[in-house]
């Protein structure tokens, strides 16, 4: 077979391509080269005003942006030493429901599924299913409501701010999304039973599982950053085992444990690391469906992300419920230099951000750790770990399972592109 | 008849940002159109699937877009739905979902749309940057009347 060469990703975010090298039937080089131009967001928010970073942050991606404004907003607040009421917290909690669900729906049903159905795309799985899609539809656009009437809009939606949130929104049209989160939430529980039917390649990876960890509830928005080789560092002291580095053929640096290790971040993560935390209702769907975790098969992510839906439906129905806007909807800052670490969960998995500010809250530096800069050399080992497979199948075939093997990890390189230096040798 | 008028395009690729322009332009032209009750202006830099959610309430949209065909730039496009497959971008990326693709996915599910007027503008470029090129900028008020008379035909 000749080597295997995808000029571009469809169905990703963003802009790359892939490269199987094989000698005499065994895979040598395997590259996902990340073209997209780097964006250099940490250079431009250099002398910036540290109230204006969660809202350049949200322009980093447009399917999450929810996660760059949380994790700029905890650690500029954690630079400043300021704690978010306990309502602030709740909506904050409320909105990420919302991107959970738009991304999530997004990837499972237009971005994964027509993988496993066989399918060239959305289209086709329109034309076998339109239920199934028109279904979709609906539930990515409900999660894009939550966004508005939070936000203000469905996409780079603003209000949030450091120290809380601008202004609290009406109750009103929460409360009316009511209906329409309870329809979700039955949808998301057949979207599970839906997921466990898939055929699914056979791939099992012995992952080191990273993920936020909280005792009290499914981790998104603060909590201690766990291994399941057992690690366990705070928030603050991220760096000291997770690094990122620069390789040649990537605008996107590659992540690494200090001891040269790759990892994996996102829902596999999640899912395996803190299911003891799920609500009782995501709980009971993993009975239900016979899921036995942990889950190690990096294309059932979609199963995964499937029992995320169902806990943030029903998150998402608890917390428009109690809403009930009282006092300041943000704690009056008090500026001092310092520094600030924050990382909350993306739906694509762990994204980390730190801060340096001066006397006058102007940001001196920032560095943005995304998910899947973390995970491109986990997807390069996997593509190794499929080779064997794929040398035996026709080119159209391995090609297509390579291929899938990248979008099951949903990978965002918009986001993840960005340089922190630039060497040029001369030779 | 409610009618949504709906700029689209992205403001920092060149002539792509002529949609956007063309929608300010002629609702700073033409206020009194624009401001009238059964009127909805929005300016998108890039819809996606949620072109559908911004225009299903009204019995007419009129998208104005950059289009690239093989005509000289700067020329206007008055096109209906159906002659959109000639226009539509390959991309097949999550940020890519183009107007072709959202449109065609809707109508396949059924779903209820208005009638899609199409006002595209012939670009020459759409390279990383803001600034549009010349014949593009000089076809800007062709578009405004565009936009205008497609409206006084409605209304």
């Amino acid at each position: 077979m000749n080597n295997i060469e995808v000029s571009a990703l469809a169905r990703v975010e963003g802009e790359g391509g892939l490269y199987i090298g094989l000698e005499n039937g065994k895979a040598v080089e395997i590259r996902l080269d990340i073209y997209e131009p780097p964006r250099f967001f940490e250079g431009f928010l250099q002398d910036r005003f540290l109230q204006e970073v969660p809202d350049i942050t949200a322009r980093i991606c447009g399917i999450c942006p929810v996660a760059y404004q949380m994790s700029s907003a905890f650690a500029l607040e954690n630079a400043l030493d300021i704690k978010i009421s306990p309502q602030a917290r709740a909506l904050r909690r409320l909105m990420y429901c919302g991107e959970y669900i738009e991304s999530h729906a997004l990837h499972i049903y237009m971005l994964q599924a027509p993988d496993l159905l066989g399918k060239e795309s959305v289209f086709e799985v329109a034309a076998i299913a339109p239920d199934v899609v028109t279904n979709a539809l609906r539930l990515k656009k409900i999660g894009n409501e939550i966004l508005k009437t939070i936000g203000g809009r469905s996409v780079h939606p603003v209000n949030v701010c450091v120290g809380g949130f601008y202004q609290w929104p009406d109750a009103a049209p929460l409360k009316a999304l009511l209906p329409d989160l309870e329809w979700g939430l039955q949808s998301a529980l057949d979207c599970v039973k839906w997921a466990v039917t898939l055929p699914y390649p056979d791939l099992e990876v012995d992952y080191e599982f990273v993920a936020l960890h909280h005792p009290d509830e499914y981790a998104v928005i603060e909590g201690e950053v766990w291994s399941s080789k057992g690690h366990k560092v705070s928030i603050a002291d991220y760096e000291t085992r997770y690094i990122e580095e620069h390789v040649k053929h990537s605008n996107a640096l590659h992540g690494h444990t200090v001891d040269g290790n790759t990892y994996l971040v996102g829902p596999l993560a999640r899912l395996n690391l803190n299911y003891e935390q799920l609500l009782p209702r995501a709980k009971q769907a993993l009975v239900e469906n016979k899921i036995s975790l942990p889950i190690k098969n990096p294309y059932k992510s979609l199963i995964a992300r499937a029992v995320e839906l169902v806990q943030f439906y029903k998150e998402a129905i608890e917390l428009v419920k109690a809403y009930k806007p009282e006092g300041p909807a943000h704690v009056e800052l008090k500026l001092k230099a310092g520094e600030g670490t924050g990382a909350t969960e993306a739906p694509r998995g762990l994204l980390y951000h730190r801060y340096k500010i001066d006397d006058n809250g102007m940001i001196q530096f920032a560095k943005i750790t995304p998910p899947t800069a973390q995970n491109l050399p986990r997807i390069e080992a996997d593509l190794f770990a499929l080779a064997p497979q794929i040398v035996s199948m026709d080119e159209d075939k391995a090609t297509r399972t390579a291929e899938h093997l990248v979008r099951a990890y949903d990978p965002c390189i918009s986001c993840a592109t960005h340089f922190l230096k630039l060497k040029v040798e001369e030779k | 008849m409610r009618i949504a008028i709906i700029g689209i395009g992205q403001s920092l690729r060149g002539d792509d940002a002529a949609g956007l322009t063309a929608v300010r332009q002629w609702q700073e032209k033409f206020p009194e159109t624009a401001s009238r009750p059964e009127v909805r202006v929005e300016a998108s830099e890039l819809p996606g699937l949620a072109l559908i959610n911004l225009i299903a309430d009204f019995d007419v949209a009129i998208l104005v877009d950059a289009v690239q065909s093989n005509a000289a730039p700067g020329t206007i496009h008055r096109i209906g739905e159906k002659d959109l497959s000639a226009f539509s971008s390959d991309a097949k990326s999550a940020h890519g979902w183009g107007v072709a693709e959202t449109l065609t996915l809707s109508r396949q599910l059924n779903q209820k749309l208005p009638a899609i007027r199409i006002i595209g503008i012939e670009a020459a470029q759409m390279v990383m940057g803001a600034g549009m090129s010349e014949a593009i900028e000089e076809a800007i008020p062709l578009a405004c009347e565009a936009i205008e008379q497609e409206i006084k035909s409605l209304l």
